[in-house]
């Protein structure tokens, strides 16, 4: 583990197309951000390509822009947002953003931790697949300190989301999924829900559009000062769960991904 | 997280293993409270089982550091792994901590 590596990954420009970009949306994250970003510069340095990180910051009224900007590494990107969005705002921007021939998100407490991503470049590189999907209910997986309701309510949305939508992996919500760049950027063209329940939509599409999806269990870890308020998020998912049928049922996935990118906003659910 | 002490010479070192995270910062800051006293400063943390370290564990050292200190004695960080380092660098906590190689050199400097 050469502390070099890391440190030619924050102080030299990247000469060459990034092989991964790696994209944290944030929303006042400046207590949890900078760990976050250590534990996942000094790992994927040392994995001997080149990538890049953004963060796509959704409107953060803390000081989350600024500490990462004063960083000042040459690979660490921010998008800067006026105005709080949703979750599945900022992540747009960020996948829109990135350069790379794959493009992981992941969340900014570090809940998935970064060592599981040579499992997800493998589904990608070596398995022929378009995205692979983190997930806390396949087998292999491992969950901590995750409480009795959240699972109560993730089973309840699992049985609910396969037969509604017809998403055939058990977790969508798990803010850990790498694509390979012209899904990425075909999807999240297409996306319309900008909040929360943004991955319903996008696994919805990928699905639909005959994208080869990989579940890969990985070790989630809940940690605390998570923003979700889950009673809010059900009543958005359930909501939101409407809206990707009625899209799908109006035709508005059938666009081409360039016309959906112009197309207004349906959904705007801020996190706040 | 696995939190282990033993008392050598005058020191009392702490090795902690897993995910310091503020899940986790209960165990130690208890160790912290029953074992740090005014006749017992000298705390060597041995990290060398720590891959992650978040804002609360960071603060929980800071806590550790600062207690040790009101009694005069010394608070250091040892087998520190790549990540843990990078996290204290960018939070600029590395100019905070003392930090050691290993268990051996940081016992040789507490004892002398």
């Amino acid at each position: 583990m050469p502390y070099s590596n890391y440190e030619k990954w924050k102080t030299t420009p990247l000469q060459e197309p990034p092989f991964l970009s790696i994209v944290i949306p944030a929303y006042n994250e400046a207590e949890r951000i900078l760990p976050t970003i250590g534990a996942i510069a000094s790992h994927v340095s040392d994995l001997g390509f080149p990538w890049e990180m953004i963060i796509a910051d959704d409107g953060s009224r803390d000081k989350t822009v600024q500490i990462v900007e004063d960083l000042g590494f040459a690979n660490l990107q921010v998008l800067r947002a006026e105005k709080n969005g949703g979750k599945g705002s900022a992540v747009r921007r960020g996948i829109l953003a990135a350069r790379g021939q794959h493009v992981l998100f992941c969340d900014a407490d570090n809940s998935t931790p970064i060592e599981e991503v040579s499992k997800f470049i493998y589904q990608l590189t070596q398995g022929g697949q378009d995205l692979a999907v983190g997930s806390r209910a396949a087998e292999g997986a491992q969950e901590e300190n995750k409480s009795l309701m959240r699972r109560v309510l993730s089973g309840g949305l699992r049985v609910l989301v396969r037969y509604t939508l017809n998403i055939k992996v058990r977790d969508t919500q798990c803010g850990f999924k790498m694509y390979t760049a012209e899904a990425a950027r075909h999807l999240h063209n297409l996306q319309t829900i900008n909040g929360f329940s943004f991955d319903l939509e996008i696994l919805f599409l990928a699905f639909r559009q005959g994208y080869k999806v990989a579940e890969v269990p990985v070790t989630w870890i809940d940690a605390p000062g998570s923003k979700v308020n889950a009673r809010k998020e059900v009543q958005r998912f359930l909501r939101d769960i409407w809206i990707i049928r009625r899209n799908a049922w109006r035709g508005m996935y059938n666009r081409a991904p360039e016309a959906a990118a112009e197309a207004p906003q349906l959904a705007n659910s801020p996190t706040a | 997280m696995q939190v282990e002490s033993e008392a050598m010479q005058n020191v009392q070192v702490v090795r902690l293993k897993g995910r310091f995270d503020a899940f986790e910062v209960p165990a130690f800051t208890d160790w912290v409270e029953r074992h740090v006293k005014p006749s017992h400063a000298q705390v060597v943390v041995n990290l060398e089982g720590v891959e992650f370290i978040d804002s609360s564990g960071l603060a929980a050292l800071v806590k550790g550091l600062k207690r040790c200190r009101e009694y005069n004695g010394n608070f250091v960080l040892c087998y520190i792994q790549q990540p843990v380092l990078i996290i204290l660098e960018l939070t600029r906590l590395d100019k905070a901590f003392t930090f050691y190689e290993d268990e051996t050199s940081a016992l040789e400097a507490l004892s002398a």
